[in-house]
């Protein structure tokens, strides 16, 4: 089989390795953690996983990026979990699950620990209030990040406005707000044939 | 200075009480907290942001308001998906009883967290084909799209608001805010020039 090159996504079963077990699956998905550290984990995971291991072709790798962003939990994790059900189920998935999670939350840990004995030094507490305050930018970027999507459609801004004043300002918790707001959001965008007319 | 910042850190603390508990109870609340929040997490999981503030600085006291700002910023600036603040925050939950116990939180928090959604996500993996064309799969993708664009503000307010901040931080949050939507600089480098203007003293809690 050639190494990755242009050739490398096959449109036929054919052009696919066998499919992984959960040996290669765990490993496989701590390769795409360890290559993510600086960012663009979807990215390596597409490379890794169709690319170079030709575990699945780019459409079903397509597919599961659709699903991991339409169901609850990380993106990326489910993504993992996605890879690993497709080839082993269950088992699968929790394998690629650890596969992608052992090294970063093992230095995640490791940080919390060193973190919890020093954060009360002035010097340290010091330095974290900068860091906090350029995090809250990354915090405020994410609606807007997105906003765009929805420059076209008043109803949705309306919806997101009217979420947004509930629990910023009569602090309404996030699962009551839910359960309310996305049977009304769904019933509105469930697709009819008479909305499609209008459109 | 600095006092001051650690006054308001004992302030906060000293507002929430928690209920005491024994080491096992502690790690049965922070699970069935996090439980039920797993099948939450719309958009990614950083909806969950504000919920989290609410669960561990308000509602349980496990955190001050300054801890839960930094946690959310090591979770941001550690490598792997931003996610795993969970763990920091179940650590932090049984912080009093000694590391360990912080160890075993974060192992309870994060699975807790973690295995409903996968579960969910198993089943939607193996079953996509019949899901795909299914009216209730285009309404919940387009009907939950509004709603994470809403909550997504609010979390953002949230935690700008977390931290109590001077005028100083404020401008470096909008500033970091404008690059991370222009430019494609890693945020890492925010936080490292943002982190050398706390430690010469400019920006304050």
């Amino acid at each position: 089989m050639p190494p990755a090159s242009e050739a490398s996504r096959p449109s036929s079963p054919d052009g696919l390795a066998q499919a992984p077990g959960l040996r290669d699956l765990f490993i496989g998905m701590q390769e795409v953690a360890l290559s993510s550290f600086g960012g663009g984990l979807s990215a390596w995971s597409q490379r890794i996983v169709v690319e170079q291991r030709r575990w699945m072709t780019n459409e079903d790798f397509l597919t599961g990026l659709t699903v991991a962003r339409l169901f609850p939990g990380p993106n990326q994790i489910n993504m993992a979990v996605y890879i690993g059900a497709s080839f082993r189920g269950l088992p699968g998935a929790l394998v690629a699950l650890a596969g992608m999670l052992l090294v970063p939350f093992s230095l995640l840990m490791a940080l919390g620990l060193v973190y919890f004995q020093i954060h009360r030094i002035p010097q340290v507490d010091r330095v974290l209030a900068g860091v906090v305050a350029a995090a809250a930018g990354m915090a405020l970027s994410m609606g807007f990040k997105i906003l765009d999507t929805y420059r076209r459609d008043p109803v949705a801004l309306v919806l997101a406005a009217g979420i947004f004043v509930a629990m910023a300002f009569f602090h309404v918790r996030l699962i009551p707000l839910v359960l309310v707001t996305a049977p009304l959001a769904m019933a509105w965008y469930w697709p009819r044939a008479s909305q499609q007319e209008l459109r | 200075m600095t006092g001051m910042g650690l006054d308001t850190l004992a302030a906060t603390a000293a507002q929430c009480t928690p209920v005491s508990l024994s080491d096992l109870g502690r790690l049965a609340q922070v699970i069935w907290t996090f439980l039920p929040l797993s099948l939450f997490s719309l958009g990614g999981g950083n909806t969950l942001l504000a919920e989290y503030h609410h669960i561990s600085v308000e509602e349980f006291c496990w955190l001050t308001n300054a801890q839960f700002a930094d946690l959310y910023a090591l979770a941001e600036a550690a490598p792997g998906p931003s996610s795993m603040i969970v763990g920091l925050l179940a650590m932090g939950a049984a912080w009093k009883e000694g590391p360990l116990w912080g160890l075993v939180s974060a192992f309870g928090g994060e699975l807790a967290i973690l295995l409903p959604s996968t579960l969910l996500m198993v089943l939607a993996s193996l079953s996509w084909n019949r899901l795909k064309d299914s009216p209730w799969r285009v309404a919940f993708q387009k009907g939950l799209g509004p709603i994470t664009l809403g909550i997504l503000f609010a979390v953002g307010l949230k935690i700008l608001t977390t931290a109590n901040h001077g005028p100083l931080a404020y401008l470096t949050s909008i500033a970091v805010c404008v690059l991370m939507l222009r430019t494609r600089i890693s945020p890492l480098w925010f936080m490292a020039v943002a982190g050398l203007l706390g430690g010469v003293g400019l920006i304050n809690r």
